[in-house]
């Protein structure tokens, strides 16, 4: 706090431009281990529901696992006592928590295979339709945006909004299966369905994720153009803006340096609250494209109720979540900063 | 509150016409008064009477099979064609909307319940509720929903019923967001001070000055939480949980048409234009409810952690960051 205040009155001393860039960073560092501080009530939070939640099912995993016959009540006590279910709730999460953050998540209750090993097998396809869907989302969502917020009012504005308000109503399993029907079915273009890792071909690996990634991305390409337009008229109209276009800058120039630096703040935060609804839709993209990811995962071992990974996937989905959400904050918090030195 | 001040809000309140805040009193009849108000009111009456009767007026028996008319498109004897097995793709739709509506209507009623009461009391009772509801609200916006659902059917029982309480579970925060963002802004009112200077009780306050004012607010919510869950319910039917197969759901309908695209690749587009129709009514409600009252769901544009002191208003007369 006074070191904060002591370095503001510095740089406000040293006009503008001038600032220590040192500082600056060991700022941010500050920061975004606040920002971290934060976060630790929330990852506890969070790991516990998903933990309780396995811990709480009615079904009995030992007798699952030893099968009707096998599943004497001394043969359930031992199982019980190896698999540690005989503590206390309490006690099994702290565990299964001290383990997880070590990156142990414990073995399949069927397959005795490691969870983090089933997961980071499948995680590399949601990652590249995730990744491919933001990029997608970034490109499409913000030339759509920007596009409309400069011709306000006319044709190209309207057409972005209603094309905008359709596309929110459309999950992404039905754009996937639209996609499919004109991109695959009639056109013959693209694989309809599976998956080629990047290491295989990745002209192969492109084609197998664009039409997932596309139908993942329109809703939040919506939501971002949405977002930017409203954001950018708004500072279009501030007074600096005029200023600018008084002073004679390039129309481009003021557009990029001065309003859309201003204005991509709430679009970004919309990218980082899309997050989670991505993910949801990467398990619809796998549904409908048949891919081997998470989502799949999480349903045959639903289906199986096989705790452990269940357990597992629903930490590394929210820890997901939570570190996009941190980057997010923190570029946030770049982009907001005053001159007077980062935040307020 | 300054959050009201995030650029989106403000323009929507500005294009309704109405002063944010000021004329929160808002009745139906005025938001009829929209022409995509009144479309979309007519299409959840449709719905609406389909929820009720729709397995009885549905043309044909949704369960029937007949082998002599597989994939037929559109025509005078199917209005909207046979599916793989020969049943009527109406009368299929028609049927499955209860459970779809049904279970929507479920999920929103556990949001609403489990997020604005909370919302509402916090402003009321104090910082360590305030801030203990708030991060278990974090906590929970860091669940996908469809990894929840799924998760919660492998630990409670395959079912519709049981898939759609976490979904609920997880609308909450948004509805506790929405709500406490507009107590706090009308819990600050003089009025409200002046109440209780006059010695009125927190009830009392809740009841008469804040309930009423955050009403249109929690409406426009509802409305769009109607349609995220709904879906929600196509998805999860959609991906076969908590259906057994002949039963006819909007989503399972899309599924079994998804198998069969080389014979009838027109036949998802039914079922997927009734999800959409139905969700984009909701939509239109809740953005024509927005538009006359000038109530926003301000959760949008907030992170979902907001982990900088940077990125919340410090105070209320503070500027908003967001315009900086």
């Amino acid at each position: 706090m006074t070191v904060a205040g002591l370095i503001r009155v510095a740089s406000t001393g040293t006009a503008g431009a001038a600032v220590p860039r040192p500082r600056r960073s060991r700022i941010a560092a500050a920061r975004l281990g606040g920002g971290l501080a934060v976060l630790v009530p929330i990852v506890i939070l969070s790991s516990f529901i998903t933990y309780s939640l396995g811990a709480l099912s009615n079904s009995d995993p030992a007798a699952t696992i030893l099968g009707q016959d096998a599943a004497t009540p001394a043969a359930v006590r031992r199982l019980n006592h190896a698999l540690g279910l005989d503590h206390p709730l309490v006690v099994q999460y702290w565990h299964w928590l001290t383990r997880a953050v070590r990156g142990n998540l414990g073995h399949s209750y069927f397959t005795q295979i490691p969870v983090s090993q089933s997961i980071s097998q499948r995680l590399p396809v949601d990652l590249s339709i995730a990744l491919l869907a933001v990029v997608l989302a970034v490109l499409i969502g913000g030339s759509a945006g920007v596009a409309a917020a400069i011709r306000r009012g006319g044709w190209l504005d309207r057409g972005v909004t209603a094309v905008c308000s359709a596309a929110s109503t459309l999950p992404a399993f039905v754009v996937g299966i639209i996609l499919v029907v004109l991109f695959a079915m009639t056109a013959h273009l693209l694989p309809a369905n599976g998956y080629v890792g990047p290491s295989t071909s990745i002209g192969q690996w492109l084609e197998h994720i664009i039409l997932p990634s596309l139908a993942l991305s329109l809703q939040v390409s919506a939501d971002i153009a949405r977002q930017l337009r409203t954001s950018l008229v708004e500072v279009l109209e501030q007074d600096y803006i005029v200023g600018a276009t008084v002073r004679g800058l390039p129309y481009r120039r003021i557009l990029v340096r001065h309003a859309l630096r201003n204005a991509a703040g709430p679009a970004l935060t919309i990218l980082g609250n899309d997050f989670p609804i991505m993910l949801s839709g990467a398990v619809a993209a796998e549904a409908v494209f048949s891919l081997p990811g998470l989502g799949q995962l999480l349903l045959e071992s639903a289906q199986t109720r096989d705790i452990p990974v269940v357990q597992g996937l629903l930490l590394v989905i929210s820890s997901f979540v939570i570190v996009v959400n941190l980057i997010v904050n923190t570029t946030l918090n770049w982009l907001y900063r005053t001159s007077d030195g980062i935040g307020t | 509150m300054s959050r009201s001040s995030i650029p989106g809000e403000l323009s929507v309140a500005k294009e309704g016409g109405a002063a944010g805040g000021q004329r929160s009193l808002i009745g139906p009849r005025s938001v009829l008064r929209l022409r995509s108000a009144r479309i979309a009111v007519a299409v959840l009456v449709v719905i609406g009477i389909l929820t009720a009767f729709g397995a009885t007026l549905a043309p044909q028996n949704p369960l029937t099979v007949n082998a002599n008319a597989l994939f037929q498109g559109p025509g005078p004897h199917h209005l909207l064609g046979t599916d793989y097995l020969g049943r009527d793709v109406l009368s299929r739709l028609m049927a499955g909307t209860r459970l779809s509506v049904l279970t929507a209507l479920e999920a929103v009623g556990i949001g609403l319940v489990l997020g604005t009461g909370p919302g509402i009391a916090t402003v009321f009772l104090g910082r360590w509720f305030d801030f203990a509801a708030n991060r278990v609200t974090d906590a929970l916006m860091t669940l996908p929903w469809i990894f929840f659902a799924v998760a919660v059917t492998a630990a409670l029982g395959n079912g519709l019923v049981q898939a759609m309480v976490p979904v609920g579970i997880l609308l909450a925060p948004f509805f506790f967001r929405v709500t406490r963002a507009a107590t706090l802004e009308h819990a600050r009112a003089q009025y409200v001070e002046a109440a209780a200077l006059l010695g009125a009780t927190k009830l009392h306050i809740v009841r008469v000055h804040v309930l009423r004012k955050v009403l249109p607010t929690i409406a426009v919510t509802t409305a769009s939480m109607a349609a995220a869950a709904l879906l929600a319910v196509s998805f999860l039917t959609f991906l076969g949980i908590g259906v057994q197969p002949p039963a006819p759901t909007w989503g399972g309908v899309l599924s079994s048409d998804l198998g069969y695209l080389a014979q009838a690749p027109w036949a998802p587009f039914i079922p997927g234009a009734l999800i959409a129709i139905t969700v984009g009514a909701l939509n239109a409600l809740a953005d024509a409810f927005r538009d006359r009252s000038g109530a926003g769901t301000l959760v949008l544009a907030s992170p979902i952690i907001r982990t900088h002191s940077t990125l919340e208003p410090a105070d209320d007369d503070e500027q908003s960051q967001y315009v900086a």
